[in-house]
């Protein structure tokens, strides 16, 4: 029984990893454009897919693609944030969500296109290898990715905290006109944003695939997660996105071992609703410090 | 008194003339379909309107409500014998009931926490009817007893029946949110989906406000979901909550016009008929061309007409009348 929880631990743990990537990107484009990003699962897709056809047309392993999709990702953003996001950003909630959500569909549906709705995977030397540590069962390549995690997510706590372009991006989140009146160009740091918030999501892409198959919805699984977690966490809350995803991870790991295989979405959404009905600003507050 | 009355009178007219005749000039089983989407999502999007267009809180999870009352007439009909005449409004009650905790839950939240928090309410419901087979038939979900032509059961040989009882849900819908419109309480929704905070500040109970209009919504998107698996003879829980129903909801309100009476008949026109054209020209089988397009138009009316097709119409027409008539001036009532 213990070793049965341990187990589910460790497995929620190291997914939940990979559910950081994706809603520490969230976060950081809320924090600092003040813009929910429908469409983050939707640019984990399409690193889901760059390492796919890098490993099946070149046999590129998906963790040296990820030099190519997290790159390519961030020029995405800062497109994104140039031709589009830019334009609604004084134009209220209402556009602001429809255009993201819009790109979400479109995204899905162009990938749906061009690649039919097939399970696609990769298959690595590591990708059904496991750690024995004791009674406890590690997969190598969900270790790797989360790892991988959180090297990312304290790289972007240092660059947050220790360069003047990641200062920037904290004192817009705090209060962009004052951020203005201090010399801080609003559309090079909403870009920079933007731009490392996708590059994020196309690690956790390239991550995900030796272990995980890519498919056009499959964003969505992510992106339900990382919306959670993100509430969770608060909006706005680089650390607080990371503790809860880890925790989501855990909750919806536990939900599949205790309730039933198709129960860790139940779990998580629960666990969004109560959060929501007792604590709408979510668990920690703030924005990271 | 101006509207309905004098020439919007007119024209209002004419078109249900047009629409009560129309499945006497159609005859092929194809168009009366297409036609039976067109005003089944029309109606949805009314429904929609009410809560995401006047008061502007974007539901992401309308298919709730659509799911619950397609789900509550198909177990009293399969399980009691009711017929979906009672279940729908069954179905209607069930779905105002079950509005009242989601929406004291998800209207605490605003703009885009408040979209989230919808969609996981249809996702849990999903999922619960998905997870609890004994109550209502699991993943495999069922299909509902044919009985031929029974016009108490909602049962009917033809699909013009279907045509004019959705062309008569619609017709409730559009006057439900022409007096809504017209009255206090529209004055109020639009003031909260404006300004929560102002409209409160001067006096308004924007959560009662909120949450009344959420309880007609709720109630008229549960009797879409009767129509529609008595239309298609099938339920299961991923037809029943498909997300798709919460988005073209509001994509058909968000493209015609948001918080306006006819936007969401207009963007439904539009988009089924480029959806049937499409259809026509590439075949079936060439999944995700209907979203795609869907989506660009989306993106292209946020990005270059924000407050949806109806106002181009709207300019045309007031382009015309003023070139003939330069003394008439019509008053604008949306923004």
């Amino acid at each position: 029984m213990l070793t049965t929880i341990a187990q589910a631990v460790v497995n929620g743990l190291l997914i939940g990893g990979i559910y950081a990537l994706v809603s520490i990107g969230v976060t950081l484009i809320f924090g600092v454009v003040k813009i929910v990003n429908f469409a983050q699962g939707e640019f984990v897709m399409i690193a889901m897919y760059i390492s796919y056809f890098l490993a099946a047309n070149y046999g590129i392993d998906p963790l040296v693609s990820l030099a190519v999709s997290m790159p390519v990702l961030f020029v995405v953003g800062l497109l994104l944030q140039h031709f589009l996001i830019r334009r609604v950003l004084a134009l209220g909630d209402m556009p602001q969500i429809f255009l993201t959500f819009a790109l979400s569909l479109l995204l899905v549906n162009v990938a749906l296109l061009l690649f039919t709705a097939n399970y696609r995977t990769v298959q690595t030397p590591y990708s059904d290898t496991a750690l024995q540590l004791g009674v406890l069962y590690v997969p190598t390549a969900k270790l790797i990715a989360f790892m991988v995690a959180m090297a990312l997510s304290a790289l972007l706590w240092v660059f947050l905290h220790a360069t003047d372009l990641g200062k920037a991006m904290r004192a817009a989140a705090q209060n962009r006109d004052v951020a203005m009146l201090m010399g801080i160009n609003p559309d090079r740091v909403f870009g920079v944003a933007v731009g490392v918030a996708l590059a994020l999501a196309g690690a956790a892409g390239s991550l995900l695939m030796p272990f995980y198959p890519a498919y056009p919805l499959v964003g969505q699984v992510f992106v339900l997660m990382a919306f959670v977690a993100v509430v969770l966490g608060t909006l706005g809350n680089v650390i607080g996105a990371l503790i809860a995803s880890l925790m989501m991870g855990v909750a919806e790991s536990l939900g599949i071992q205790f309730v039933g295989a198709d129960s860790g979405l139940i779990v998580v959404f629960v666990m969004l609703l109560l959060t929501l009905a007792l604590r709408p600003n979510g668990l920690f507050g703030g924005w990271s410090r | 008194m101006h509207g309905l009355l004098n020439r919007d009178g007119f024209w209002v007219g004419a078109l249900l003339a047009t629409a009560l005749v129309l499945p006497l000039l159609v005859s092929s089983a194809f168009a009366t379909d297409i036609l039976i989407r067109i005003l089944l999502f029309a109606f949805i999007g009314v429904a929609w309107n009410l809560v995401g267009g006047y008061a502007k809180q974007l539901s992401l999870g309308h298919v709730a409500y659509f799911g619950l009352g397609a789900y509550t007439s198909t177990i009293l009909l399969i399980r009691h014998g009711v017929s979906p005449w009672i279940g729908m409004l069954a179905g209607g009650v069930v779905a105002m009931l079950a509005s009242l905790p989601i929406g004291a839950l998800c209207f605490r939240l605003r703009g885009p926490y408040f979209a989230i928090a919808t969609i996981a309410t249809a996702q849990v419901l999903m999922l619960l009817f998905l997870k609890f087979r004994d109550f209502a038939w699991g993943a495999e979900g069922t299909t509902i007893p044919n009985l031929g032509d029974s016009p108490l059961m909602m049962q009917f040989d033809g699909k013009a029946p279907y045509y004019y009882i959705v062309l008569a849900l619609l017709a409730v819908g559009l006057a439900i949110t022409y007096r809504i419109e017209h009255s206090w309480m529209g004055y109020y929704l639009v003031a909260v989906g404006e300004d929560e905070d102002a409209a409160e500040a001067v006096g308004v109970d924007a959560q009662r406000i909120k949450r009344n209009v959420y309880l007609i919504s709720a109630f008229l998107t549960a009797l879409a979901g009767t129509f529609y698996v008595q239309y298609i003879y099938f339920i299961d829980p991923n037809t029943a909550f498909s997300f798709n129903v919460s988005v073209e909801a509001a994509l058909v309100s968000i493209i015609g016009g948001i918080g306006t009476l006819w936007g969401p008949v207009i963007g439904t026109v539009l988009l089924e008929a480029t959806s049937a054209l499409l259809q026509s020209w590439l075949g079936s089988g060439h999944g995700g061309v209907q979203l795609t397009v869907y989506s660009l138009i989306l993106i292209a009316v946020v990005l270059y007409r924000p407050t949806g097709l109806l106002g181009v119409l709207t300019d045309a027409y007031d382009g015309v009348v003023r070139a003939r008539m330069t003394r008439e001036k019509k008053v604008p009532l949306d923004g």
